[in-house]
């Protein structure tokens, strides 16, 4: 795995990955975003073959981050579980077994449909929309009215992508990383997912991730 | 007297003909023959030349001489006829003919009409009495095919007839067409030892006898070709330009004639105008109104984005002579004879000698009658291309359809149609699907990895998966869930259109569709042009463009995705070779031997002579020019703007081994620019060398972009081959967590499967298609057969100016930036 790269913000260490998620230092946080497991399964639920390969990285993926970070709680800002209970989910629920001590906190994104009950089964605290921890306050999408909160606010939800355009009609599109002033977008952790390019302003930082590495532009 | 004639259903028929004052063609009199004899092959003649009834008589006859004593009263004879038909407007239109001969005929046959617009209750109506003609799409076929005990059907089937073969062959339609005639064929042989009769109709291609085997590969059979030898009359007229611009540039000409095309729509009954694109025909509608106002509500705009029900008010107004003009663009290429149609104008150029006779043939449609086409440049240069079309015309250089091979997503797509019916034996289809000619060369390892792809769903983590379509019982493969025989029975069909999305007025109505894509880019309260108005957006919900009138004066005419258009083979040699007219003008022949395009042209041609040089067909130009933008090299080989994609990469990545440069590229369909920051190393010591054709597989695939291109045809792939569904209106918001674009499938593809069959044939489609390999080789050779020619002329030749010009489209200027920009360098070029 590529190092990941540091970006102070608030008077807070936030460790960028490559892998698209984001390490808290001060509260020992790892922040993922739009992992959507069980996608390629409701996929091939409906008959399409989508290789259930991409999964299984994302899964991998995820506990090679938490082994690495060795985090003291995962939050994830929304949509975690992509739709409806499948076999996928059931080797997630394996997963949680084995790494049962690790507190899993999830705040509910529009995939988010599982049963209640299905995330108290799994040791997962759920909470409806938002979670609030010293300057940050994480919630899956960005509220209709930007003031309500004094915190700086962490989003997932769009898939943030950036368009780099080349010569001779090339151009080039990347997940990344958003700052802007009072809030941040997260990339969507999971692979199966899509971009949604963004037009940053002038003051905001980005971060793209170009072939497992973090490039500020 | 022959066989035929001597046969009580010729003097049936022959008499019912004479009583109507009719005698057969001779074309005609060949095919019932044919059928009398059992043979199959193809009709190839013109529309409007009787060819309908080559065939639909020739099978009445067959069935007449069956039956001779009761063939008035016989009814409830099953299927007969099954009449194969890419257009359901032409289906109604030749039903009707059809009712017309069997109610004078006084006999009890049947017609049904079965397509997309067929209701419920008269297909149930069929499937308890099969009529004795059906005429169906392909895609309708297909859906029929995915009904229980559809075999039954074909027992008795004599003849299958495709009409409009020409157009089908070539397209995933045809290969849609190959498969159901295989399973037809093998069908009947199963249950009676016999096959059923294949009859093309076809225009003339020029590959006629390609498209004979492709149709009757099935069978086995070699066939005959009939000909109509129907040469029909074509004048063809440019409409010339006051003044002659020596720096043309594309697109902004057209317009300018629009004062001329006022007086030939005045002229005649109905005038039909081709655009290329469907932007540019909304302007032209624009136009026209704004200059000939009196003429609103006599023009009409039809395309490929107006709301169906629009056109088809379009269509039956052009039946009927209430319009003076249409604006269309191939939208209007197929299709029903529009009688009334006196003049057809074609804005810029066709870009190919076929489809410039069919539009020509849109106008004097009666057999005798004579067609008259305006061309109409778009920019000075296509004159050239004017003068080029009618040698090619006189020459009757018509170009080939090359059939397309081993879609892959169409056999998967046909495979899941017969799971859901009454399923299939691996075995038996594997042999069915060998016999046609698009999977001829079909591996049995390929065919395995497409049965696993559909029982397994490609790579799984076995007890943790879901997937399930095809299951095996007992041998047969067959699909068990109604659910999924309901979500594939909607998505049968390979015309892929790109994401659309509907345009409503707020206070209601319908005005058409959009792309997505287009529409994604503006903002609440801006205003855009479609289907001839000015409308604003209000809000986009539920995949619905709500909007309003607009008095706005400035609107964005949308740019729709459809690719461009690349100049054919056959074109682009015949431009070479009028180019060698052009280079010998002033010695050999009188002005008025000249074509009038070209005569019109001398200044242009004299200032491109002065300043480099103006190439034969059995030279290469190339050009260095120095501007502030840097170092332009300039080639024109005249093979079309697709060829010159795939050439220009590769002549960069030629000249990056002897230089480290960087180069942004342009081209048009002349020509192709290579520009860079630092001098461009090429001389008469390395041109031919950097021409050659060794190496050039390898070299292809270190230039060009595959994945790119890959990328975007995998979009009609997974579409066609069921990894993305279009939904049923209602359906969108269950189906919601199935969305995934094309692109994402292909990068998930690409790196989780990367030897999937579908995203295997998006790069083979590429070569095939996309960079056209066959036809970029024969142009590398052609050019190693050449004398390259290098000029470095003083200024900007009149060649070159149109691509600089279309090259600064790249980077990102704004519209409005680039034409000032353009105009300041004309007026420099012309002042110096």
């Amino acid at each position: 795995m590529q190092q990941p790269t540091l970006f102070k913000h608030l008077q807070q260490t936030l460790w960028l990955s490559p892998e698209r998620c984001l390490f808290w230092e001060e509260e020992q946080w790892l922040i993922v975003s739009d992992i959507h497991f069980g996608k390629s399964g409701h996929f091939r639920k409906a008959g399409i073959g989508i290789p259930q390969t991409v999964f299984k990285e994302d899964l991998h993926r995820l506990v090679t981050q938490i082994q690495y970070f060795k985090p003291k709680q995962v939050i994830v800002v929304g949509d975690f579980f992509h739709s409806h209970l499948n076999n996928e989910i059931k080797l997630f629920e394996k997963w949680r077994n084995d790494l049962a001590s690790l507190p899993i906190h999830l705040v509910k994104g529009n995939h988010d449909i599982l049963a209640t009950d299905w995330y108290a089964a799994n040791d997962i605290t759920v909470h409806e929309t938002q979670l609030v921890k010293g300057p940050f306050a994480f919630m899956h999408e960005l509220p209709a009215n930007e003031t309500t909160t004094s915190e700086y606010i962490f989003t997932g939800h769009i898939h943030p992508g950036i368009h780099i355009a080349g010569l001779g009609k090339q151009s080039l599109r990347f997940p990344c990383f958003y700052f802007a002033e009072q809030y941040a977008v997260l990339p969507a952790f999971g692979r199966f997912t899509g971009l949604h390019p963004i037009r940053p302003k002038k003051k905001d930082k980005l971060f793209a991730i170009a072939e497992q590495r973090i490039v500020e532009l | 007297m022959n066989e035929l004639q001597q046969s009580f259903g010729y003097s049936e028929i022959k008499s019912w003909l004479s009583a109507k004052g009719l005698q057969p063609f001779p074309f005609q009199e060949e095919t019932w023959q044919y059928i009398a004899r059992n043979v199959s092959g193809i009709v190839n003649a013109p529309t409007g030349c009787g060819k309908t009834f080559s065939v639909f008589l020739g099978a009445l006859i067959r069935f007449i001489n069956q039956h001779p004593t009761n063939y008035k009263h016989k009814s409830k004879n099953g299927l007969q006829l099954l009449w194969i038909t890419p257009l359901r407007a032409l289906a109604k239109d030749i039903g009707r003919a059809m009712e017309e001969v069997i109610t004078e005929l006084e006999m009890n046959w049947t017609i049904g009409i079965r397509n997309g617009d067929t209701t419920t209750a008269e297909r149930a109506k069929q499937k308890k009495q099969l009529p004795e003609v059906l005429i169906i799409t392909p895609e309708s076929l297909h859906l029929f095919l995915a009904q229980k005990n559809y075999a039954d059907a074909f027992r008795n089937l004599q003849l299958i007839a495709v009409d409009e073969w020409h157009e089908l062959m070539g397209s995933k339609r045809g290969v849609q067409v190959e498969l159901a005639l295989s399973r037809i064929v093998h069908c009947q042989w199963s249950m009676q030892q016999c096959k059923p009769m294949i009859w093309g109709i076809s225009a003339t291609i020029g590959n006629l006898n390609d498209a004979k085997e492709v149709l009757l590969s099935s069978i086995g059979e070699d066939g005959v070709i009939v000909r109509a030898n129907m040469k029909k009359q074509i004048i063809v007229e440019s409409v010339l330009p006051d003044e002659i611009e020596n720096y043309p540039w594309a697109g902004h000409l057209g317009i300018k004639l629009i004062h001329k095309v006022i007086p030939i729509i005045e002229q005649s009954k109905t005038t039909l105008i081709f655009i290329n694109t469907r932007g540019m025909s909304e302007r032209w509608y624009q136009e026209l109104l704004n200059h000939a106002p009196e003429l609103a509500g006599a023009i009409a705009l039809h395309h490929g984005s107006i709301e169906q029900e629009l056109r088809q008010w379009v269509e039956d107004a052009l039946h009927t002579a209430k319009l003076k003009a249409v604006v269309c663009t191939a939208s209007l290429d197929l299709g029903v004879d529009f009688r009334p149609v006196e003049t057809v104008i074609q804005v810029g150029s066709p870009k190919g000698v076929s489809r410039f006779l069919q539009r020509a043939g849109r106008s004097g449609h009666s057999p005798d009658a004579v067609s008259k086409i305006y061309f109409l440049p778009t920019h000075s240069l296509e004159l050239v291309e004017a003068a080029a079309l009618k040698h090619a015309i006189e020459e009757e250089l018509i170009e080939s359809k090359e059939p397309m091979l081993l879609c892959f997503d169409v056999l998967i797509q046909y495979l899941n149609t017969l799971a859901i019916s009454d399923g299939f034996r691996p075995d038996e289809i594997f042999a069915e699907v060998k016999s046609t000619y698009c999977y001829r060369d079909l591996l049995q390892e390929e065919w395995e990895e497409i049965l696993k792809f559909l029982v397994e769903g490609g790579k799984a983590l076995q007890q943790y998966d879901d997937y399930k379509k095809i299951e095996i019982i007992e041998g047969l493969y067959k699909i068990q869930s109604r659910r999924l025989a309901m979500q594939h029975r909607l998505n049968i069909g390979t015309i892929v259109s790109d994401a659309m999305l509907k345009v409503k007025m707020v206070s209601g109505g319908y005005v058409g569709v959009i792309e997505e894509y287009f529409i994604s880019r503006l903002e609440p309260g801006d205003c855009f042009t479609l289907a001839g108005r000015n409308l604003e957006l209000v809000q986009i919900k539920d995949m619905t463009v709500l909007v309003r009138k607009s008095t706005s004066k400035k609107t964005i005419v949308p740019s729709w995705n459809g690719g461009r258009m690349s100049l054919t083979a056959n074109l682009g040699r015949k431009l070479r070779e009028t180019f060698n007219e052009v280079a010998e003008s002033g010695r050999s022949k009188r002005p008025d031997e000249h074509s009038p395009e070209l005569l019109h042209l001398s200044s242009l041609f004299q200032l491109q002579q002065q300043l480099s040089h103006i190439p034969k067909d059995n030279e290469l130009l190339i050009e260095h020019h120095e501007s502030k933008d840097g170092y332009h090299l300039l080639v024109y080989p005249f093979e079309g703007r697709q060829v010159h994609e795939a050439m220009s990469a590769i002549l960069a990545f030629r000249i990056g081994k002897l230089a480290p440069l960087t180069f942004s590229i342009a081209m048009n369909d002349y020509g192709f620019e290579l520009l860079s920051d630092q001098p461009i190393p090429v001389d008469d010591t390395n041109a031919a060398e950097l021409f050659t054709i060794e190496n050039l597989t390898a070299d292809i695939q270190r230039s060009v972009n595959a994945t790119e291109m890959a990328r975007r045809k995998f979009r009609d792939i997974a579409v066609i081959g069921g990894l993305i569904t279009q939904t049923a209106p209602g359906e969108q918001k269950k189906a919601r967590h199935l969305q995934a674009s094309a692109s994402l499938l292909f990068n998930v593809f690409s790196e989780y499967d990367a030897k999937n069959v579908l995203l295997r044939q998006a790069y083979q489609e590429v070569f095939d298609q996309q960079m056209e390999e066959v036809r970029l080789r024969d142009a590398f050779t052609r050019i190693g057969n050449s004398n390259i020619i290098i000029a470095v002329p003083q200024k900007f030749t009149p060649l070159c100016f149109p691509i600089i010009a279309d090259g600064l489209n790249r980077n990102n200027l704004s519209s409005e930036k680039i034409e000032d920009r353009i105009r300041r360098m004309q007026a420099q070029l012309m002042r110096e």
